[in-house]
């Protein structure tokens, strides 16, 4: 039992980097991600008994991840928050690095995406998963995934191709 | 033939069959705008990747690696309260430990553990110097439990240590404040420093078979959990305040 649960940790150690970047691609800014992986993974030590041998742990793990996600946006929702127009305070989204500008512009593109389409924007474009994958994450048909990921890109293309015209201009 | 948005975008994904794939192929040879299509797929997948890819690369918080250990501290320093954030991510696990029980009536289920506990060693080991003695009313550690309080650091102990320190901080009234587990007995608690003792302010069963260390953040008895939370100032400290504060003598 004990060899079992460490395994766990050093297998959810592994997946940290791929949970941030799942997360940062779903949240605003990188402090509100690692809130977000913190909270899922203290999530998946509760539920840990759930976890059958052999099951695939980053496919259970990224379920979480959706749920404590899904479950912030809503509890964010019912106290009233919008989001914020622009991240302020003492966590910076920008910063002068072109790559952060980039990551930037495309996280506020896709924090205007309706939940179901965001997160399958982030499964399949960020986080490379197959449409078999991404929708038993997200524990729904591939057809209703397609559909989503498809619409989701159109928005995200038309938002995306707004904001070059913008700099441009 | 026209095709719809979602088959180009599946080819795009490389998400088709073999023999789909060749369709799509032969139609876009034909028809550039269909090729057109194709590539602006292509291109905002590379975008978006490429926007986040950078995040893979960059060190992993500690807090989110002891996290995923299953790390108590990381469980109390995510279950103490954030001032003057907008955002928070109350945590559903913080609600639920403890659904309608407060302060008093962990501080009483507490009281009563201790007692047992007192009593106990008391009926079943009269003569040895138990871990905890009765000073000026209030119940505080003696003897190994006391030597490891003061001695041994959570960051550098071995397993086979009978007394295994938890978290360290420093109490909301300055002083700082250990859990431990004694894993002969099945026992945690917390202690906080008052004049010159380790008082004991909360004790549980471990939900641990004996001799096992607790590791995840759900076997910390909720009674020790909710007595550390009512307590910290701020976080728990890393290994090298818990090292500071041992070379201060524990003092505040």
């Amino acid at each position: 039992m004990s060899n079992g649960t460490e395994e766990i940790g050093e297998r959810i150690v592994e997946l940290l980097p791929r949970l941030r970047r799942f997360a940062r691609s779903l949240s605003r800014n990188q402090h509100d991600a690692d809130d977000l992986v913190q909270s899922a993974v203290e999530r998946a030590w509760k539920n840990s008994v759930q976890l059958r041998p052999g099951a695939n742990l980053a496919s259970w793990m990224f379920g979480i991840m959706r749920n404590a996600w899904v479950d912030h946006v809503r509890a964010g929702r019912r106290r009233g928050e919008v989001p914020l127009p622009e991240d302020s305070g003492s966590h910076p989204a920008v910063s002068p690095v072109d790559a952060d500008v980039a990551m930037w512009s495309v996280s506020e593109a896709m924090s205007n995406l309706p939940e179901d389409q965001r997160l399958a924007v982030a499964l399949v474009l960020v986080e490379g998963m197959s449409y078999k994958e991404a929708a038993e994450v997200l524990e729904v048909p591939i057809g209703t995934l397609t559909s989503r990921l498809a619409r989701g890109r159109t928005v995200l293309a038309a938002a995306l191709s707004d904001e070059r015209k913008g700099d441009t201009a | 033939m026209n095709y719809d948005d979602e088959i180009l975008m599946a080819y795009a994904d490389g998400e088709l069959d073999t023999a789909q794939r060749a369709e799509i192929a032969a139609a876009l040879e034909k028809d550039p705008g269909l090729a057109r299509r194709v590539e602006k797929h292509r291109a905002l997948r590379a975008e978006v990747a490429d926007a986040f890819k950078v995040v893979v690369d960059q060190p992993v918080p500690e807090r989110l690696v002891a996290a995923a250990n299953g790390d108590t501290v990381a469980a109390i320093k995510e279950r103490t309260p954030r001032h003057g954030k907008v955002l928070q991510f109350p945590s559903k696990g913080a609600r639920s430990a403890a659904p309608g029980w407060g302060v008093r009536e962990w501080g009483a289920m507490a009281a009563s553990v201790v007692l047992a506990v007192v009593i106990s060693w008391r009926v079943f080991a009269p003569s040895a110097p138990g871990p905890l003695a009765v000073n000026g009313g209030a119940l505080v550690a003696r003897g190994e439990l006391a030597t490891a309080l003061d001695r041994q650091l959570a960051s550098n102990q071995g397993l086979e240590q009978p007394v295994q320190i938890g978290v360290t901080f420093k109490s909301r009234d300055g002083n700082y404040c250990r859990s431990f587990t004694l894993s002969a007995s099945q026992t945690a608690g917390l202690a906080c420093r008052a004049g010159g003792d380790w008082r004991i302010a909360a004790t549980a069963v471990t939900q641990l078979p004996a001799g096992q260390v607790q590791q995840a953040a759900g076997t910390m008895p909720a009674p020790v959990l909710a007595a550390i939370e009512t307590r910290i100032a701020g976080e728990a400290l890393d290994a090298a305040g818990e090292e500071n504060a041992r070379l201060g003598g524990w003092d505040r």
